[in-house]
C-alpha cells in the first residue's frame, strides 16, 4: 500500500464521521452558502455596490432596497453580499499560508528535535503571548494600509499554532515502528518526513484550519472596524459596521446586517471545527452528538 | 514545589526576553518619520535644526541596536519614554489607564464564570440531549460573535431602544460607584461572553471525562445521590482544566479591551493602544504591546503554578 493511502482513508472517515454531527453539518451548509454568495456576488446583488446616490442616503428598508441604503446612498444588501468576498478571501489566504508555513516548521522542528526544536518552540511561546487582534493591528499599522498587509500580519502570528500542533504529532509518530522501518530501509530524512510522517499529522491540522479560518475573519473585521484593512470603496463587513455604527439610532440595519453575516460565517466555521474535533476524538467516537 | 515554581519563573523570563525583541522589531517597522508627524502641528518643519535636536532628544538618531539598548535600559530604570503626541510620560498614561482596564478584566471574569460554568455543567449532565446541543451552539456562538458587533447590539437594545444603561462613557468607582457599575456592565459582558463560551466547552468536556472515572462509578454504585456525586466527587478534578481556561481567557482579555474600550469610549489601555497605533506614537505602542504580552505571560505563569498546586503530578515533569 502507498504510504499516503492511509491518511486519505483517515480523512475520508473523518468526513463520514462529520456527516453525523448536527452542528458540524449545519456549519458546512452555511459555509457553502456564504461561499456561493461570494462567488456569485455580481449575479446576486440587486445593485452595483459602488454606485452612490445622494438622493437616497440612509434609507430604511424598502421593496427597492431590502436592507436600506448607506450614508452615501449605496444599496446595503449589495454591499453585504460583496462583503462576503473580502471575508472569505482573507480567511482562505490567511489560513492556507499560516497552515502551510506552520506545518512545515512544526514538521522540521519535531523531526529534527534538539536545538532547532528548542528555538522554534521558544519563538512560538513568545508569539503566542500576543492576542491576534492586538498583534495584527500593530503589525498591519507598521506594514501600511491594505488587505494584503492584514493577511501578512495574521500569518506572522498564525503559523505558530499549526507548528505546535504538528510538532506534537510528529513527536508521537516519529517513534512508531513504521517510521523506524522507513529509516532503516535507508530513505532520506526528507523522504521520511514528507512521505511517512507528514500524512499522519494532518487530521488535527484540518480541525485547526477551520477554527483559524473563523479567527482570521474575526480579526480582519475587527481591524476593519477599528479603521485598518480594505481601502475605501471596497465593501467589507467590518468597514460597513464601522460606518454604520455612527448611524445606529437612525438606521440600525446599517451596522446590524453586516454583523449578522460575520457572526454567522465565523459560527459556521467553528461548528465545522467542533464537528471535526468530535469526529477525531477517539474517546467520543461512537457517541457523538447526533 | 519551590523548584517547580522557580523553573516556571525562569522560563517566563526567557520568553519575556524574546518578546522584548519582538516588540521592538515590530514597532521599528512602522514607517514614516514619527518626529515630523508629531511636530507637524506646532513647529516650522523647514527648520532642520529643530527636527534634528528633537530626534536626538528622543534617541532616534542612533542606529537600531543602540536604540534597543537605550530603550531597554530606560524601561528597566522606569523611564518608559514620552508620548510623541502629547509629550506626557508613557508611564503616567499607563498608570492612569490601568485601573479602568483591570476593572474590565475583573468584571469580564465574573461574567465568564457566571455564564460559562453553569452552561458547561448543564451540558455535561444532559449529555447529547437537545439541550446539550443547543448549549454547545450557544457556547460556540459566544466565541464566534465579534465583540464590536455584540457591543453595538447591546448598545442598541439597552441604551437606544430601552435606555436602561448609558450607551458609553466611564465613571470612576471613586466618583460614583453605582454609575461606575452601570457604565462597565455592558463592556464586561461583551468581553466575558467570549471567554464564557470557551469555559462552557471545557467544563463540559472535563466533567464528562471525570464522569467516566472509576471512583465516580463507585460513588454512584454505593447509592450516593447525583448532586453529591457531581459536587463532591466530580467537581474537584474537573476544576483543573477550568483553571487553564480562566488563565488563557485573562490573557486574551486585552484583545477584548482594545475593541470594547473603543466601542464604549472607555479611557483604558485598549483605547490608548488603538489611538497610539493610528497616530504611530511608538513609545506608547511599545508599552501597550509589552503590557499585552506580559499580561498573557503572567496569566500563563499563574496557571502553571496553580496547576502544580492542584495536580502534584505536574511538578515532576
Amino acid at each position: 500500500m502507498r504510504p499516503g493511502g492511509d491518511a486519505r482513508g483517515g480523512l475520508r472517515s473523518l468526513a463520514r464521521a462529520l456527516v453525523g454531527h448536527r452542528l458540524g453539518v449545519s456549519g458546512l451548509i452555511v459555509v457553502a452558502g456564504v461561499t456561493l454568495i461570494a462567488v456569485f456576488a455580481p449575479l446576486l446583488a440587486p445593485y452595483d455596490p459602488y454606485k452612490q446616490s445622494l438622493y437616497r442616503v440612509l434609507q430604511p428598508p424598502s421593496a427597492a432596497h431590502w436592507l436600506g441604503t448607506d450614508n452615501v446612498g449605496r444599496d446595503l444588501l449589495s454591499r453585504v453580499i460583496y462583503g462576503a468576498r473580502v471575508s472569505l478571501l482573507v480567511g482562505f489566504t490567511a489560513t492556507l499560508v499560516s497552515a502551510v508555513a506552520g506545518v512545515l516548521i512544526g514538521l522540521v522542528a519535531g523531526y529534527l528535535g534538539g536545538a532547532v526544536d528548542n528555538l522554534v518552540m521558544r519563538i512560538t511561546d513568545a508569539f503566542m503571548c500576543f492576542p491576534y487582534l492586538v498583534f495584527v493591528l500593530a503589525l498591519a499599522a507598521a506594514l501600511g494600509p491594505g488587505l494584503t498587509n492584514i493577511i501578512i500580519a495574521f500569518c506572522v502570528l498564525g503559523w505558530t499554532g499549526f507548528a505546535r500542533l504538528v510538532r506534537a504529532q510528529v513527536l508521537l509518530v516519529r517513534e512508531l515502528p513504521y517510521v523506524e522501518a522507513a529509516r532503516a530501509a535507508g530513505l532520506s530524512d526528507l523522504r521520511v518526513m514528507f512521505r511517512h510522517v507528514l500524512p499522519n499529522t494532518l487530521a488535527p491540522v484540518i480541525v485547526a484550519a477551520s477554527i483559524t479560518f473563523g479567527l482570521a475573519i474575526l480579526t480582519e473585521s475587527g481591524t476593519a472596524f477599528l479603521g485598518l484593512g480594505v481601502e475605501p470603496p471596497t465593501a467589507s463587513w467590518g468597514k460597513e459596521l464601522r460606518v454604520g455604527y455612527t448611524y445606529l439610532e437612525r438606521v440600525p440595519l446599517f451596522s446590524l446586517a453586516p454583523g449578522v453575516m460575520i457572526t454567522l460565517t465565523v459560527l459556521a466555521f467553528n461548528f465545522v471545527g467542533d464537528g471535526l474535533r468530535d469526529a477525531l476524538d477517539p474517546r467520543l467516537r461512537g457517541d457523538r452528538l447526533r | 514545589m519551590a523548584a517547580y515554581v522557580a523553573r516556571r519563573f525562569a522560563y517566563a523570563l526567557l520568553i519575556l526576553a524574546v518578546i522584548t525583541v519582538l516588540v521592538f522589531v515590530v514597532v521599528r517597522l512602522i514607517p514614516g518619520d514619527p518626529i515630523r508627524a508629531a511636530m507637524q502641528q506646532n513647529v516650522d518643519l523647514s527648520d532642520r535644526r529643530i527636527i534634528e535636536e528633537t530626534r536626538a532628544r528622543f534617541g532616534l538618531d542612533q542606529p537600531i541596536p543602540a536604540q534597543f539598548a537605550i530603550w531597554l535600559r530606560d524601561v528597566v530604570a522606569g523611564d518608559w519614554g514620552r508620548s510623541l503626541q502629547t509629550g506626557e510620560p508613557v508611564r503616567e498614561m499607563f498608570h492612569r489607564r490601568l485601573p479602568v482596564t483591570l476593572e474590565l478584566f475583573v468584571g469580564a471574569t465574573v461574567w465568564a464564570w457566571a455564564i460559562g460554568i453553569p452552561l458547561g455543567v448543564l451540558g455535561a449532565l444532559r449529555r447529547n440531549s437537545a439541550l446539550d446541543v443547543s448549549l454547545t451552539a450557544v457556547a460556540i456562538g459566544g466565541v464566534s460573535i465579534p465583540a464590536f458587533w455584540e457591543g453595538i447590539v447591546l448598545i442598541y437594545l439597552l441604551a437606544v431602544v430601552t435606555q436602561v444603561l448609558p450607551p458609553s462613557g466611564f465613571v470612576p468607582f471613586t466618583e460614583d460607584p453605582w454609575l461606575n457599575f452601570k457604565s462597565i456592565l455592558m463592556p464586561t459582558f461583551v468581553i466575558g461572553t467570549h471567554s464564557a463560551g470557551f469555559l462552557a466547552r471545557y467544563v463540559r468536556s472535563s466533567l464528562l471525562e471525570v464522569f467516566g472515572e472509576d471512583y465516580v462509578r463507585t460513588a454512584r454504585a454505593k447509592g450516593l445521590g447525583e448532586p453529591v456525586v457531581v459536587s463532591k466527587h466530580a467537581a474537584r478534578p474537573a476544576v483543573i482544566p477550568v483553571v487553564t481556561v480562566i488563565g488563557l481567557a485573562w490573557g486574551q482579555f486585552m484583545a477584548g479591551s482594545f475593541i470594547v474600550e473603543y466601542v464604549f469610549a472607555l479611557p483604558g489601555l485598549g483605547r490608548m493602544g488603538v489611538d497610539a497605533i493610528f497616530a504611530k506614537d511608538f513609545p506608547v505602542i511599545q508599552v501597550t504591546l509589552m503590557a499585552t504580552a506580559v499580561n498573557v505571560l503572567l496569566a500563563n505563569l499563574v496557571v502553571d503554578v496553580a496547576y502544580g498546586l492542584l495536580d502534584p503530578r505536574v511538578r515532576v515533569r
